[in-house]
């Protein structure tokens, strides 16, 4: 920006002799339109082109070595696990108070192995708002103190202290499990893990500690996570917890009965801690499943699109398909798979491709039309679940504290009977045991692969290299149609010479020209702080009680309405202040506009990229074709007439709402649309603290106000 | 109805500096949600005030307030501002009563840069006027620039930040604006005064000394004397009492003997504070040692922490010179082609060394920022005002998100931020060129206007227009 912005600048001065580069910049100034269309052409292109660009995984780091050892998991510790597996099952037949007596049994099994157990408990916290969350530390949260006795949760922790370590990192292993309503591929999770932890207790290779968590999900897993990382990361001085556990007597009787059953064992009452975190699995077991082949489902999206390190995923993908014979997954949207445009699009590529490769036989970068159709319905997942900065599972919690995470959901072939459970216990046993031993030989944390990339199938992903110029392309336009805009406004009266223009009459023109955006950027920085008051609207909406989706959402729509009357009345008026003293006001209104967006968008490119990218694709456009509705009606062409029908399509499609609906008309069929469910997503991306919540508030609801008013200017 | 106008501005100044005000005491009452003070971009060694409060905390205990490299601050501020960071209201915020002072600091400064501004316009308008340039300019709008300064200076974000954050910063800024203030307005005392405290504060400021005496000898706005024989060659006759008055060595002088008289005064006030700590040269070492050895390398706003950083040990005493010396370089030409104007040479010489200093906080953009404004009327015609407003905005939005990155997502690392930190200073040296180029190109203008009145004049100065 600084450089086109700089040359657009330079060629208001009149200079006899004009060095290239400035030149160049004129040059791509006055001609910012065909400039425009053509990077925003290309930058969707580009888009459309990653898949054929994605590169082959790699592992990065050589410490890994993922494989080198053969799995030492045995029919014996699978054996171990069957029997956890069927004390659990009996249990949950037994008695009403099985959520105790299944954890009971847990650290009875973790204690035969010799491993130190303890519990923990925990209240659930309901999320809250944070605005300002992104910018501190993750545990500046507050912690609520008043907690009921009758919701509480409780982890059991299995910590294995390694042989050849000092203590000092640790490995973490979670399994979800809910003792009331447990599945079968709950338990079968918990078997797994245990006969993997059985192994783990006898090597003698260990460097690193195993934490081996039981996350009671009965108040969904993330919390449960989150409470226990919370918990770890940070310790707690205060005499809170003890308090707590006192007042409720239940919560006491079971520990006493833990203490004395196990007098001598290492059971231990207090939390328990091993060393800072190297990476965390998070296994899941599905119970039912319509896959061919026995398969690995991985998810890595953690808040705000963050990724852990490619290196874990490689890992993974690595042993499952080489090692253990599994099918790697990830999400896709299984929508598109059947479109057929994306098909034809495909053997375009593929087509293409064939001829470059006829031309030059060193030229290879087709992929095939099914293959390009999958990789881009998986980096259409990549990019939706990274733009919603939700986790997509309980290892979201780690990122938050800069462990790298994923969640491995196991689906096998078969409905699972005993055959079966050993070999799904067998491999996915040796899966895990692989991971953990290649992690193990890890000496710093992961950092030589990427933390920013986009997968488009198991083994294959976009670095952010690759997929920035995508997105560069597509705001490239924004400061060089700023800029002309710019200069076009400030030369309205064809006085190319003003700079030096020192008549009398012109000097007050002087004072205006050069500072006259000033009005313009004072409408623009209040339509922002009116963006800023209504993500904040939320937060004060959502403390009537009783209010249904639908009635909030008009409360919301409202006062938002309301407060942006208030702000013209009392700080001056936005949209009316474009008076027509000035014929080109509208012009630097956009201009500044357009600046700010450019800036906005710069922004969530680096916070949340998929943000960035989904929300250029509607802005841009609407930012640079908005133009005011009575010029073009005046002017009647055909060329105006449909920069209005774009106009008018835009300007509804930006709104967020109507964007929002839009989406999610194309993905689940616009019959269950309802106005609530707006006001629903709305709460679950700031009870995240998605990022995406501020980026619609505070750059693209205004950025669609501003255009709108330009759209509506009367000049 | 100039009278109307002129009431009317002035109510809506004060209106603007009671909001800003009311928009501190605001911010002050969530300093946990804010958590400013940690920020690097607010709180550098220098002026941070977890450091105060250590250094004060040290010093209750009988130890030495440098002792464990942790306090570089003068011995003065401890005194002043020590007691302060460990007093304690019942039912308010923590840092009440520091943060009231800094909220008071920031208005002292806003209006004496009001005052300043005020005086400046008043000889600019004189000078106008025994150049009979009066009528030319008469129909132009003059901006009162004082109120402005005043008022970029309370309502700059950049000032709130730093006073919200709790760093010392605002008072160095006053102590600077002090300075500036007494020797517009002849208060020799007090501009040597304010000149000794900020070098004492954070030495950079001692290069004001060379505006100062221009100001001291010269008044805050001499055309150069070219101009008027030129003027008065084409009229044929020289008219004495219009020209201004030459270098007057006398209030240098004074100036000299209060400066020496201050900073003895200052000296032995800290010796006299650090007698049992090592004496004065542990202060110096620790402060302005530690100033000019850049020993902290913690990132900052700055480019010199990472370079520093990269840079093997043994050049590292070359680049600290090769730095340093960078400032010294620009003092001298700087001074020659700006010396009538000793206002806007200080301007000039602030956001240098806010710029090349090696911990430079926002607290230092805040300052020249809002001396800027002294000038709205000369950089009417500036360049590039909406590129750097939007860069200015852009980077410190930026920063921010840079370092969240690096140090709490660890997806990130520090090229990220030092990325957004090389961005910052080139705007800041575009402001700098741009800010000389405008007041050369209006100064170019006035001339102008003198030599083409006497030619018939409006014709000839358009086909004169270009340059």
């Amino acid at each position: 920006m600084a450089e086109t912005k700089e040359k657009s600048h330079s060629d208001e001065k009149p200079k006899p002799r004009v060095r290239p580069i400035v030149r160049l910049g004129i040059f791509l100034v006055s001609h910012s339109f065909l400039v425009s269309v053509v990077c925003f052409t290309s930058g969707v292109l580009a888009l459309f082109l990653l898949p054929v660009l994605a590169k082959n995984t790699y592992i990065s780091e050589n410490a890994l070595m993922p494989g080198s050892a053969s799995p030492m998991l045995s029919n014996h510790h699978v054996s171990d696990g069957n029997r956890l597996v069927k004390d659990l099952t009996n249990s949950n037949l037994k008695s009403s108070e099985t959520g105790i007596e299944s954890h009971k049994i847990i650290a009875k099994y973790m204690l035969d192995v010799g491993a130190e157990v303890s519990f923990h408990k925990f209240h659930p916290q309901m999320n809250q708002f944070h605005p300002l969350h992104f910018f501190s530390s993750p545990d500046s949260g507050k912690i609520q103190e008043n907690c009921s006795c009758s919701s509480y949760g409780i982890n059991t922790v299995g910590i294995i202290r390694a042989p050849r370590g000092d203590g000092k990192e640790a490995i973490v292993l979670v399994t979800p499990y809910n003792a009331l309503t447990s599945s079968f591929g709950e338990v079968l999770s918990l078997g797994i893990a245990y006969s993997v932890f059985s192994l783990l207790t006898q090597v003698t290779w260990l460097a690193k500690d195993i934490i081996w968590l039981v996350v009671d999900s009965q108040f969904g897993e993330y919390a449960a996570v989150s409470a226990w990382l919370r918990e770890y990361q940070t310790p707690k001085f205060s005499s809170h917890s003890t308090l707590n556990a006192e007042m409720c007597p239940d919560i006491n009787y079971l520990f006493e009965i833990k203490v004395h059953s196990m007098a001598g064992s290492k059971f231990s009452n207090s939390f328990r801690r091993a060393g800072t975190m190297t990476a965390a699995l998070v296994l899941k077991v599905r119970d039912q499943s319509e896959q061919f082949d026995d398969t690995v489902s991985i998810y890595a999206e953690a808040s705000n699109g963050q990724m852990p390190n490619l290196d874990l995923i490689n890992v993974v993908n690595y042993l499952a398909v080489h090692r253990q014979g599994l099918r790697v997954n990830v999400e896709k949207l299984w929508s598109l798979l059947n479109s057929g445009w994306l098909k034809s699009l495909g053997e375009i590529f593929e087509s293409l491709a064939t001829i470059a490769k006829s031309l030059n036989p060193k030229f290879k970068f087709g992929i095939p039309a099914t293959e390009y159709v999958e990789g881009i319905a998986t980096l259409a997942s990549s990019l939706y679940y990274q733009a919603l900065g939700v986790p997509t599972g309980p290892h979201g919690a780690f990122r938050d504290y800069q462990v790298d995470a994923i969640t491995l959901e196991i689906s096998p072939k078969f409905s699972l009977d005993k055959v079966w459970c050993s070999d799904i216990l067998l491999r996915g046993g040796r899966l895990i045991e692989g991971v953990i031993r290649s992690v193990n030989n890890l000496l710093e944390k992961f950092h030589q692969s990427f933390f920013l990339y986009l997968l488009t199938s198991p083994s294959k992903f976009v670095s952010v290299g690759v997929y920035m110029i995508a997105f560069a392309l597509l705001i490239a336009p924004l400061p060089m149609v700023a800029a002309s805009l710019y200069v076009d406004a400030n030369s309205s009266k064809g006085d190319s010479s003003f700079l030096f223009a020192i008549t009398d009459t012109d000097e007050h023109g002087i004072t205006i020209r050069s500072w006259r955006w000033l009005n313009s950027a004072k409408s623009v920085f209040i339509v922002h702080l009116w963006g800023a008051i209504v993500s904040l609207l939320p937060y004060f909406i959502c403390q009537i009680p009783d209010c249904s989706p639908t009635t909030s959402f008009m409360i919301w729509v409202l006062l938002s309405i309301l407060s942006l009357l208030i702000l013209n009345l009392v700080l001056a008026s936005p949209l009316a202040c474009v008076k027509a003293s000035q014929e080109k006001e509208w012009a630097l209104v956009k201009s500044v506009t357009i600046s700010s967006v450019f800036i906005g968008l710069g922004l969530m490119s680096v916070i949340n990229f998929a943000t960035a990218e989904i929300g250029a694709l509607l802005m841009v456009p609407m930012c640079l074709l908005a133009r005011p509705l009575k010029l073009d009606v005046r002017v009647g062409t055909l060329r105006s007439c449909c920069r209005i029908i774009c106009n008018l399509v835009l300007g509804h499609i930006a709104f967020p709402p109507a964007a929002f609906f839009l989406f999610k008309g194309m993905l689940d069929g616009f019959g269950s649309a309802n106005v609530g469910d707006f006001w629903m997503w709305v709460e679950s991306l700031w009870a995240w603290n998605s990022a995406t919540y501020l980026f619609i508030g505070m750059v693209q609801l205004p950025c669609w106000v501003l255009c709108v008013s330009i759209l509506f200017h009367s000049c | 109805m100039e009278k109307l106008k002129k009431k009317i501005g002035s109510i809506s100044f004060w209106k603007w500096v009671i909001a800003s005000v009311i928009f501190r005491l605001i911010l002050i009452y969530f300093p946990q949600n804010l958590n400013l003070s940690s920020r690097p971009e607010v709180s550098t060694p220098l002026t941070s005030f977890r450091r105060l409060a250590e250094g004060y905390w040290l010093k209750q205990s009988s130890m030495s307030p440098y002792a464990g490299s942790m306090y570089h601050g003068s011995p003065l501020l401890l005194l002043l501002l020590g007691p302060l960071t460990v007093k304690r209201i019942e039912g308010q915020p923590n840092h009440i009563l520091y943060s009231l002072v800094s909220v008071i600091a920031d208005l002292v400064s806003a209006m004496l840069i009001r005052a300043t501004g005020q005086n400046l316009q008043l000889a600019y308008l004189r000078t106008l006027g025994s150049l009979d340039l009066v009528k030319q300019i008469e129909g132009s709008e003059i901006h009162p620039s004082g109120d402005v300064a005043a008022l970029i200076y309370l309502c700059n974000p950049f000032t709130i930040v730093a006073c919200v954050g709790l760093s010392t910063s605002p008072i160095e800024n006053m102590a600077v604006i002090l300075c500036l203030y007494g020797a517009c307005s002849r208060l020799i005392p007090l501009a040597a005064f304010g000149w000794v405290i900020a070098t004492h504060l954070s030495l950079y400021p001692a290069i004001l000394i060379i505006p100062v005496i221009f100001l001291l000898g010269r008044g805050p706005d001499a055309p150069p004397w070219k101009l008027f024989l030129q003027r008065h060659q084409q009229n044929g006759m020289l008219n004495q009492s219009k020209l201004p008055p030459g270098f007057s060595w006398g209030p240098i002088i004074r100036f000299a003997f209060w400066s020496l008289v201050w900073s003895v005064y200052v000296l032995v006030l800290c010796g006299i504070s650090l007698k049992q700590f090592g004496g004065l040269w542990e202060m110096f070492k620790s402060t302005y040692g530690f100033i000019l050895t850049v020993e902290d390398l913690s990132p900052n706003i700055g480019v010199l922490w990472y370079f520093f950083a990269e840079v093997f040990e043994f050049f590292r005493s070359f680049f600290l010179i090769v730095f340093h010396v960078n400032i010294l370089f620009m003092i001298l030409p700087l001074a020659i082609r700006l010396h009538h104007r000793p206002c806007y040479l200080a301007f000039v010489y602030v956001a240098i060394f806010s710029m090349l200093k090696s911990y430079p906080s926002v607290g230092d953009s805040a300052l020249y920022l809002g001396l800027l404004g002294w000038f709205v009327n000369e950089f009417s015609d500036m360049q590039f005002s909406l590129f750097l407003f939007c860069g200015y905005v852009g980077v410190s939005l930026l920063s921010p998100v840079m370092h969240n990155l690096w140090i709490w997502r660890g997806t990130g690392n520090a090229n990220f931020y030092f990325a957004t930190a090389m961005v910052y200073a080139c705007l800041q040296i575009v402001l700098v060129v741009e800010g000389v180029s405008a007041m050369l190109n209006h100064e170019r203008k006035l001339r102008r206007l003198i030599t083409g009145k006497t030619q018939d004049s409006k014709s000839g100065l358009l086909s004169d227009s270009s340059p």
